[in-house]
């Protein structure tokens, strides 16, 4: 800890002294103090006051960069956070990296995505506590700008523990417009290759301990139309149960990604259909399913529409890859969505002075429709049928200028949610959302928001109603006032409030807030975790150098 | 806790002092797929804004949107450009081209899936806008509030002096 306080001040005093900046870096805090509140509960655990810390600091000479990340878990780390950030202060990441225009190569931590990441994915999110940085090495090459070479080894991060299962992972894009020098098209492909190789003890005679998978990658556009498919098998692996692994129940796994589009200025629509079989894939065997998201080797978000809205964010869709025969039998998922944007044009009856702009979407999953045999432990499934229906989401936004002072945005939101196959327990939810959201500009740098939402279903959790009110004071100082009140609920009404406010300079913001955190789903950038619900005061400190 | 609010503010202390730091090369793919490196995003001596955004992020659309409307009027007054960087993963990264067309913005729109160049800018959270002149980063700033964009212009102007 000393020599680590010690580095951190030598940099930065360093730094003051220099005219221009050969290091550069990021400071963010998050700290809780929780309390007793007889709606929530009481705070039962160790260490009320909790604290995040990081400091990540990179340094550039020329072509060489080297860079740490201090992590601080103080005296623990906050709420729902992955026991495996255990230190009060730590080295979390450290790399050194070599670079020029075609040779590109890193040692120590680094983060990868090969494609869309269905393949391979590591990367970091402070706010849901996931790290899954790969330690080891890695080389970039690009003889040519239309082509790209990557190869890498290493083990994932698991807290300020590594992964038993290591990866060996080889991608290539090549650029065939540039290449043929196509002048009214442009098509990419690319290939990956990724090995994850763990040992496993007492395990069935002829069991192959590396699952290898292969993906391969075409994406074309000409002219307003653009496309992209990907398909990825994955080799023959372990069934896993209930953290254990069964090395004589085997099955495979592949995926499908289609996707196209249309646009021109005003006017944009996008389809996706995607279907996922057996497609879970963790550096550590054992840990499939774990609860904190923690060394996932691939990145299979859910393609549902990411919403903004604290109603709009309790019934979320979670993407279903895995296979499982307990409790329910699920193999995968299979379904599309729809992006539809347009530009009602400023002067017409409905665009008005300003004109008015509108974002549909919509999208439908299903699990496969495949038969299980229980006993076995195998199953069979259908290419392009649909099964049990799991989420269904219809979403409208209009945004809307009506002066120079007063600027609106709908929102309409009907959705399903299967809660007996999304999150194995019972019950299904249809529901509708409408959100209204209005900005009042007081002066040119200070404004009001007003936003109002309601939520009507006659399942779960029956209705609920929320609202916020913003005020910006300028554009360093704003205050927010919100409450979402479950108010069709008989056994359990809690108005989930917020009050805070937040001070911003450049870079650097502070926020100060108290209130109550609804239990249940904590979705951010389609993944998703099981909070419980907690009340306290909270501190965000971020700045970057 | 005393310890974590004193090293808090020593720590802010020591990081207040502000120096140009020089833009992080990356090559980044552009909506058509070809590679475009950030070294050659604006000409010699041209004002360079960069803001990072996503599709998901309500108050980077409505700053991309609120500069969209003084964009044309802006560039007449003073040399400068905007390019527009999406940090959107595989969930949402294919809505970012029917977005910006159906959006009508005129911003060139660069490609951070994995969000490498958000990482070495050092950006915490979005909006996170950069102005940069001849490779240097001469200011940054994150969030949006409306009339923010007004700010924004004011130091542009200040750069291309």
């Amino acid at each position: 800890m000393k020599k680590i306080s010690l580095i951190i001040i030598t940099l930065l005093s360093l730094q003051a002294y220099s005219q221009e900046n050969w290091f550069s870096g990021s400071f963010n805090s998050n700290a809780q103090y929780y309390l007793d509140d007889n709606k929530t509960g009481d705070f039962n655990e160790d260490d009320r006051f909790r604290s995040n810390n990081y400091l990540k600091l990179d340094a550039r000479f020329n072509h060489f960069t080297f860079g740490i990340q201090v992590e601080g878990y103080a005296p623990q780390a906050i709420l729902n956070f992955s026991p495996t950030f255990d230190k009060k202060i730590g080295l979390g990441n450290y790399y050194a990296n070599y670079r020029t225009e075609k040779l590109d190569i890193t040692a120590g931590h680094f983060y990868e995505q090969f494609g869309n990441g269905l393949i391979l994915r590591s990367w970091e999110d402070k706010e849901l506590g996931i790290n899954n940085a790969l330690i080891g090495g890695r080389i970039k090459y690009s003889p040519f700008n239309y082509l790209q070479l990557t190869a890498l080894y290493g083990k994932q991060r698991k807290g300020f523990d590594i992964s038993d299962g290591e990866i060996l992972g080889f991608d290539t894009e090549l650029n065939l417009s540039d290449l043929f020098k196509l002048e009214n098209s442009s098509i990419n492909v690319g290939f990956s290759a990724v090995s994850r190789i763990q040992d496993i003890e007492n395990a069935a005679p002829n069991f192959n301990k590396n699952t290898n998978a292969f993906s391969g990658r075409l994406n074309f556009s000409k002219g307003n139309i653009y496309t992209y498919i990907e398909y990825i098998i994955k080799d023959e692996d372990a069934l896993v149960e209930f953290e254990t692994v069964k090395t004589d129940k085997l099955a495979t796994g592949n995926a499908l990604v289609f996707n196209t589009g249309y646009s021109k200025k005003g006017f944009g629509i996008d389809a996706t259909f995607r279907r996922l079989e057996n497609m879970n894939f963790f550096s550590d065997r054992e840990q499939e399913g774990n609860l904190y998201n923690e060394q996932v080797v691939n990145y299979i978000p859910s393609l549902t529409k990411q919403h903004d809205y604290s109603l709009t964010n309790i019934y979320v869709y979670q993407s279903q890859p895995k296979l499982s025969y307990n409790p329910i039998g699920k193999s995968g998922e299979i379904g599309t969505q729809f992006d539809i944007y347009y530009n009602i044009k400023k002067g017409s009856s409905l665009g008005g002075k300003y004109g008015t702009k509108l974002a549909f979407n919509y999208s439908t999953w299903y699990g496969l429709d495949a038969e299980y045999n229980i006993v076995d432990r195998t199953y069979s499934s259908e290419f392009l049928n649909f099964g049990n229906k799991y989420f269904t989401d219809t979403n409208l936004e209009v945004r809307k200028k009506w002066s120079k002072q007063w600027a609106s945005i709908f929102t309409f939101t009907n959705l399903f949610y299967n809660k007996r196959y999304v999150e194995e327990t019972v019950g299904k939810v249809n529901a509708t959302i409408l959100v209204a959201e209005s900005t009042y500009k007081i002066s040119p740098k200070k404004s009001i928001r007003f936003e109002a939402q309601h939520l009507w279903t006659k399942d779960d959790k029956k209705n609920w109603w929320g609202g916020t009110l913003e005020y910006n004071l300028s554009p360093k100082i704003s205050f927010f006032a919100t409450d979402v009140y479950n108010y069709g609920n008989e056994l359990k009404k809690i108005h989930y409030y917020n009050f805070g406010g937040s001070f911003t300079k450049n870079t650097t913001r502070i926020a100060l807030n108290y209130g109550r955190q609804r239990g249940g789903l904590l979705c951010v950038g389609g993944i998703c975790r099981i909070v419980p619900e907690s009340t306290g005061v909270g501190l965000t400190v971020s700045t970057s150098f | 806790m005393k310890n974590y609010i004193l090293s808090l503010f020593i720590l802010l202390y020591c990081l207040s002092s502000y120096s140009q730091s020089s833009l992080p090369i990356y090559k980044l793919k552009s909506l058509d797929g070809t590679m475009v490196s950030t070294e050659n995003l604006a000409a010699k001596d041209e004002v360079l804004v960069i803001s990072l955004w996503a599709t998901w992020c309500v108050p980077c659309i409505n700053e991309l949107d609120a500069i969209q409307e003084n964009y044309a009027d802006w560039q007449e007054e003073t040399s400068f450009k905007l390019v527009a960087i999406s940090i959107d993963n595989a969930r949402t990264s294919s809505r970012v081209k029917p977005l910006v067309n159906g959006k009508e913005w005129d911003y060139e729109i660069l490609l951070d899936t994995n969000q490498d160049f958000k990482r070495a800018v050092n950006a915490n959270t979005v909006p996170h806008v950069l102005i940069v002149k001849n490779n240097k980063i001469l200011y940054s700033h994150s969030g949006y509030t409306p009339g923010s964009e007004i700010d924004l212009y004011e130091k542009v102007k200040e750069f291309a002096q």
